[in-house]
């Protein structure tokens, strides 16, 4: 059974400003989850280890043990608890990292709680309990098309497609969250981190170059489905491989 | 025992910049009893070699000098930016942590029960909380545009201004502004530039922006593009309000807000984004203004060269 069907998922808050895990705890409650917090990465690992939570949302920036730190030790144990990574810094190369240290999403800060909610359960949906998440993968297979992460390169049929950096960021997001809805502001604020006010047509340029370099389309989509006025979502199964 | 011996000497003074001059042994020329004119032809000739020679030196080592002294300014530059990029940072950092504070805080609270004031209160604090988190985005946005690896391909211009154009034309602040554009058909259109094409839409979609803030129904606001062989030249023209003199350097300046822009909406950050990206696409734009009539500005990209 899968932990979404508890009744109350539990989690575990960890950040080390009390302004935020005081608001944010009642709040999670209130949205149907039990609540746990701790106030840096030690605190963090030892509640881990005793609770078992089934997702942990996880600051950056905190004393004593930073935020990566804890992923990392929890991944090199073997340890698949679903992470939020909540990242501070805006760039592009940090919030990419944080899905290669096996975060399995990364929501950045100022965020709306709201927002957060949405990503918990969609993360939570996507867990495969022990598992490896899909944005720990080096290899995400879809039918016919692989994405090489190590490499950065694209595969259609064995054939290599010509896409710009932004396009192979966006696919790869897609990809490591297949079968959920992703608005454009959600695509905007994680591949591009912008979030400006022409964005959302942004999206839609980058999203045509990629149906074209799929043969994808969009009245009949393999892969890349289009949600009318709310965003996108990755139609096809997704397989990761180490 | 060594003898004494006259010895000719010639000293001919060198132009080369300074008060230099060169004795040459006369000696050294075939024994002559008298020297003829070919022979203060071969002098002026070396002389003239040596002059060059040492002219050429110089210059060399004034070159070196400067290259050293603009090494040393783009040193400095490169240093103040770093030093502005990393405050920019820090201060994200530090403003993120109360933003985010203040919007748990305020999420927390629109759950219980609150009264229809109390509601309307809240709402305004929210309203304010997102346009400093807002801000902030866009004080990074200016921070990283100046590091960042720009992700770069030919960008079909004709392409992107009808875009910026129609969604200009599709905003509710529209309304009654006439927007027109303008794009070369003859004898070809307008050719690709190298650069960041989201980036470029966004310095297109400021310019507009700006032009639809200061414009009331009834302006024209006019978008038009040309080419002179090595160029794009972009134009954003309108009818409104106009930039006084005064603020017509400073408008570029972040957080600037000149005498015509108290009251309207916006960051000061606009402008600032837009020279930053034109600067980053080895580009520039610049603005010419009357008041009561209007405002033009400029951008010129340099044209995509495989």
């Amino acid at each position: 059974m899968s932990s979404v069907d508890n009744l109350s998922p539990h989690l575990l808050l960890v950040d080390d400003e009390t302004a935020i895990t005081a608001n944010l705890a009642p709040f999670l409650e209130r949205a149907g989850f039990s609540v746990n917090t701790a106030r840096d990465g030690v605190q963090a690992l030892e509640q881990i280890t005793h609770l078992k939570p089934d997702l942990v949302i996880l600051d950056v920036l905190m004393p004593r043990m930073d935020g990566r730190q804890v992923l990392r030790h929890l991944r090199q144990q073997g340890d698949w608890t679903p992470i939020i990574l909540l990242t501070q810094v805006g760039e592009a190369s940090e919030r990419a990292m944080a899905l290669e240290e096996g975060a399995d999403d990364y929501i950045n800060k100022p965020f709306d709680p709201r927002e957060l909610v949405a990503r918990i359960r969609s993360v939570l949906r996507r867990a495969r309990p022990g598992q490896p998440p899909l944005a720990a993968a080096w290899k995400l297979v879809c039918g016919k098309l692989v994405f090489d992460r190590r490499a950065r390169r694209v595969f259609l049929e064995e054939r290599e497609l010509a896409l710009t950096p932004k396009a192979v960021a966006l696919l790869e997001y897609l990809m490591t969250h297949p079968d959920e809805l992703i608005t454009r502001e959600r695509l905007l604020e994680t591949v591009w981190g912008w979030d400006y006010p022409v964005g959302t047509r942004t999206v839609d340029t980058r999203i045509a170059e990629l149906r074209r370099e799929l043969g994808d389309d969009a009245a009949t989509p393999t892969y890349i489905e289009t949600v009318p006025g709310e965003g996108y979502r990755f139609a096809g199964k997704v397989e990761g491989q180490a | 025992m060594k003898r004494w011996s006259w010895a000719l000497l010639c000293v001919v003074p060198l132009a080369c910049g300074g008060l230099l001059a060169t004795a040459f042994w006369l000696e050294a020329l075939p024994n002559r009893i008298a020297y003829l004119r070919a022979d203060l032809g071969t002098l002026a000739l070396l002389s003239g070699l040596l002059a060059s020679g040492i002219a050429a030196g110089e210059g060399l080592r004034r070159l070196g000098e400067e290259r050293r002294q603009r090494a040393f300014l783009q040193t400095l530059q490169t240093e103040s930016i770093r030093e502005r990029h990393e405050f920019l940072r820090r201060l994200d950092h530090e403003l993120k942590n109360p933003l985010m504070g203040m919007r748990a805080g305020l999420a927390n609270l629109t759950g219980t029960e609150l009264n229809a004031p109390q509601r309307e209160i809240i709402e305004s604090v929210e309203t304010q909380t997102l346009r400093l988190s807002r801000l902030l985005a866009d004080l990074r946005k200016l921070a990283e545009l100046e590091i960042r690896p720009l992700d770069c391909a030919p960008v079909d211009m004709n392409e992107l201004l009808q875009d910026a154009a129609a969604l200009t034309t599709e905003r509710p602040e529209a309304e009654g502004r006439q927007i027109m554009l303008t794009l070369p058909q003859a004898p070809w259109p307008l050719p690709p530039v190298s650069g960041d094409r989201d980036l470029l839409f966004l310095l297109i979609h400021n310019l507009l922006d700006n032009a639809l803030k200061f414009t009331a129904p009834g302006d024209k606001i006019e978008l038009r593009a040309f080419e002179d062989g090595a160029r794009v030249v972009v134009e954003v023209a309108d009818t409104g309000a106009g930039i006084p003199e005064k603020d017509a350097q400073l408008v570029w300046n972040e957080l600037y807000r000149g005498e015509n822009a108290r009251g309207v909406p916006g960051s000061g950050i606009g402008l600032a984004l837009v020279r930053a990206i034109a600067e980053r696409h080895n580009g520039e734009v610049f603005l010419r203004s009357r008041v009561g009539q209007g405002t033009v500005f400029t951008l010129r990209l340099p044209v995509y060269r495989k």
